[in-house]
């Protein structure tokens, strides 16, 4: 009768109980797995795998994305910059972009969906094949089995993946002033060192490590509440890249606010 | 089966992942310090205070002999507010000099500052500020508008070069390098004039303390282009003519600058007495030219004449000098 | 008495799948609880090792409360109970011979070499010798499952749970699962819960049959009492006859 007043209500209620609830599902998930930190004997043999599943295999996507973007950094810079401010400043910018911003967020962004969407869907896999039921019956707590090492493992890789991003799209960056805008080595280092600051590197490191806890646990996180086969390992990896870019976006503007 | 370490598998994926660790985190460091510090070189830390630092920050460069030699690693003013403390690392082989002081002055015209230790004795009209404290080397930091008295330097250098040629000759070298000299005081003024007018403001608000130097430019101007015009009458050279008739515009140029100084400041009447001595002396030495013999060979057969000359050049100089000390005072000016 | 669930109730939402169940198992017995798809005999099997806990009611097994147990406690508890997944739910990134040694990592006291010993031994016993170096694809449907019970077995456990052992299987390797289940409890002494809704398979492996019917035990017997019983809901399911299953149920209302 008054269906159509309660209506929007009700939806917001629903809307409302379901975000409390993921945040709630979330925070047990941290807590879990803050607690299954006690049992390396369970999650320690799985660390070096996921090392380099996360961070090695991730490293020649991360570099070939880097290396793109300090090409196209260089050549924008050089574009924007004319007239009255010396070519210089493209190293400058190349170097500041690289280690601020690009590096981390694009690298971040990308393996949320290499790293994010892979542990999602294999996690989601093994939910709907009662694997993660099966470890629990053997005594495994899943979330010190499959959670914590990957979480670590993206922890420790990601900003190891990133400062080497960041080499590289610098490399390139520098590489691309010399070949195609005849600016010389000197002036393309003088620029780098001009505005560059040990922070810079820093700011980097502690970005990538919040992205590398992000995307694993979001990953995890969907993995591990994937319900009805295929379909919903599908759903739960689109879910894993959509929230965990969300959030990587999200934490990039609220470091740069508190960082810098 | 399985179930005991280090499979073949195992140990290439913890070398693998070393590796990437590794090679991160050597790239990571490694690149810091090189984009901090330049490569592998031990440094060594000199400070030197100053009452301003105008716009130099850490990470610019240190220079000596216009080569740079390190960076400028932190700029802070003391508590009590009188000074501002300039920590500068550099190549521990550089052996500074002991009188050296520190200049600090814009790089480029784009807004980055250097630091630049100098011999004090080559520059020491220069307001450098000795705070106590053991090795710490006096400084000061020129306004912006040190590109000018660059520009006025030139023309001095030039000037010498041209007294040092009415020793041997008045040759047609000798007037283009007269020329040059005037075109480049032409300049001068041009500029000067352009910037006061941007600063037209700011010298009302001024209108009180109007720097020496000001004055005696205007004087300047006027005693040089009466020095110009007895040249012009001794010299009937058609070349010279021309060269003088350049002279005149660059002359008029100063003319025009004072005369927007003036309107602007109000009094100007009273020149100074450094300039007006300077070109009373250069005056002299031409009607002394003009007596003995209305030609230019008397010039060159009498040595002290020549002398007479380059004095008269060497006090323009200092009036060069002062000219880039103090109209800079009053005057900001950068491009960024 | 060693496993006793007591009126037990679980709901998913607004839908209800357990209302009251109730069993007991006596050591050394194999019960076979039967039901259609989707009757909820999965999430019973659940709440006996703690996979899931009841919204109402007990499960004791050994006379402790398997929903109350602490995580320590319930890892602990859960290596006297084996638990044989409906598909196996093998490790994929593994060997089977990883699989089933998989259980033992975590027990104090076994070296790798004893491991080892016990995964051979556990895989020739579900005659899966020399498959232990395959991975969980290179496997048939029968064969996983018997890796999936040989991983079960392997730490000895005192209580095997089977989800649906026979589903999906033709039925020559249906009678070999059968012959395993009957094996465990023969020569293991294992006590062992079957959930199915293959009735053959149930009447060959149990000592006693529960039909599992709108989440409670609508009756319990020997497999002889099953096929004696006049009750029509019984009937109906062992001869799989949906009239006499659905009929005198709520009209209209056809059941799951």
């Amino acid at each position: 009768m008054l269906d159509f007043v309660v209506r929007p209500f009700a939806s917001a209620g629903r809307g409302t109980v379901r975000i409390l609830g993921s945040v709630g599902r979330a925070w047990i998930l941290f807590a879990g797995t803050a607690g299954a930190l006690r049992h390396p004997g369970i999650w320690g043999p799985q660390l070096v795998p996921q090392l380099a599943r996360i961070g090695v295999a991730s490293v020649p996507i991360a570099l070939f994305i880097a290396t793109f973007t300090g090409i196209v950094m260089s050549l924008q810079a050089s574009y924007t910059l004319t007239g009255t401010i010396p070519l210089y400043f493209v190293g400058a910018l190349v170097g500041k972009t690289m280690m601020l911003e690009l590096g981390p967020v694009l690298t971040g962004l990308t393996l949320a969906g290499r790293v994010g969407a892979n542990i999602s869907a294999e996690l989601g896999t093994m939910r709907v094949t009662e694997q993660v039921d099966a470890l629990e019956t053997l005594a495994y707590d899943p979330l010190a089995y499959l959670v914590v090492p990957r979480v670590i493992a993206g922890i420790v890789m990601f900003p190891i993946v990133v400062l080497l991003a960041m080499t590289v799209g610098i490399v390139s960056g520098w590489l691309t002033a010399l070949q195609l805008l005849d600016m010389s080595s000197p002036e393309f280092v003088k620029g780098l060192r001009l505005l560059f600051e040990p922070w810079d590197v820093w700011f980097a490191v502690i970005k990538s490590v919040s992205f590398g806890a992000i995307v694993t646990g979001v990953g995890c996180f969907y993995g591990l509440q994937t319900e009805r086969g295929a379909e919903g390992v599908g759903r739960s990896a689109t879910q894993t890249v959509v929230i965990a870019s969300m959030i990587i976006l999200c934490l990039d503007a609220f470091w740069a606010a508190t960082l810098l | 089966m399985d179930f005991k370490d280090g499979g073949i598998m195992d140990r290439r994926r913890e070398i693998m992942v070393g590796l990437v660790v590794v090679l991160g985190i050597a790239v990571g460091v490694v690149g810091t310090i090189w984009l901090q510090d330049g490569w592998g070189r031990d440094r060594v830390t000199i400070r030197a205070a100053s009452t301003g630092v105008g716009q130099l920050v850490e990470g610019a460069s240190v220079k000596f002999r216009g080569v740079a030699v390190g960076r400028v690693e932190s700029v802070a003013v003391v508590p009590s507010g009188e000074a501002v403390l300039i920590d500068m690392s550099v190549r521990p082989d550089l052996i500074i000099p002991t009188d050296a002081a520190v200049l600090i002055a814009p790089e480029s015209m784009f807004g980055d500052w250097q630091a630049e230790i100098i011999r004090r004795d080559d520059y020491d009209t220069h307001p450098y500020l000795d705070y106590p404290g053991e090795g710490v080397l006096p400084g000061v930091a020129l306004p912006d508008f040190s590109r000018l008295t660059a520009t006025a330097d030139e023309i001095a250098q030039n000037l010498t070069t041209i007294s040092e040629r009415f020793e041997v000759a008045f040759t047609e070298e000798t007037a283009q390098n007269l020329g040059r000299a005037i075109d480049n005081l032409g300049e001068v003024s041009d500029r000067f004039s352009e910037i006061i007018n941007q600063q037209a403001e700011r010298f009302d608000a001024l209108a009180e303390g109007v720097d020496a130097s000001t004055r005696e430019l205007g004087a300047a101007a006027r005693a040089a282009r009466v020095s110009f015009e007895r040249v012009d009458a001794i010299v009937a050279d058609g070349q010279v003519q021309k060269l003088f008739a350049d002279a005149g515009a660059g002359v008029e140029n100063l003319r025009n600058l004072t005369e927007t100084m003036e309107a602007s400041l109000g009094d100007l009447q009273t020149a100074a007495r450094q300039a007006d001595a300077t070109f009373a002396r250069l005056d002299a030495l031409l009607v002394a030219v003009q007596d003995e013999d209305g030609s230019l060979g008397r010039l060159l057969a009498d040595p002290t004449l020549a002398e007479g000359a380059l004095d008269a050049v060497a006090q323009m100089r200092d009036l060069l000098r002062d000219i880039q000390q103090n109209p800079r005072r009053y005057l900001s000016f950068s491009i960024f | 008495m060693s496993i006793r669930i007591v009126e037990l109730h679980k709901a998913f939402g607004p839908k209800e799948v357990l209302r009251g169940f109730s069993l007991e198992v006596r050591v050394g017995a194999t019960v076979a609880i039967v039901g259609p798809s989707g009757s909820g005999k999965s999430v019973l099997l659940k709440h006996l090792v703690g996979l899931m806990r009841p919204d109402m009611g007990s499960v004791l097994v050994d006379g402790e409360s398997v929903p109350d147990l602490g995580r320590q406690d319930l890892a602990r508890f859960r290596r006297r109970v084996g638990y044989v997944f409906q598909f196996a739910a093998l490790f994929d990134s593994m060997t089977i011979a990883e699989n089933v040694g998989m259980g033992l990592k975590r027990l104090p006291g076994w070296s790798a070499d004893r491991i080892d010993h016990r995964v051979q031994e556990c895989l020739s016993l579900v005659d899966l010798e020399g498959m232990g170096e395959r991975y969980p694809s290179q496997l048939s449907g029968g064969q996983k499952k018997r890796a999936g019970l040989a991983r079960a077995i392997a730490a000895s456990p005192k209580y095997l749970l089977y989800d649906e052992p026979t589903t999906g299987l033709d039925p020559v390797t249906t009678s070999v699962i059968d012959e395993l289940i009957l094996r465990m409890r023969d020569e293991l002494g294992v006590t062992g819960l079957v959930v199915t809704h293959d009735m053959t398979s149930a009447f060959r492996v149990a000592d006693r049959i529960t039909l599992l019917h709108e989440g409670k035990a609508r009756f319990t017997g020997t497999p002889a009492e099953v096929r004696a019983a006049r009750d029509d809901v019984l009937r109906g399911f062992v001869e799989g006859d949906p009239g006499l299953y659905y009929g005198l149920q709520g009209r209209g209302d056809h059941g799951p």
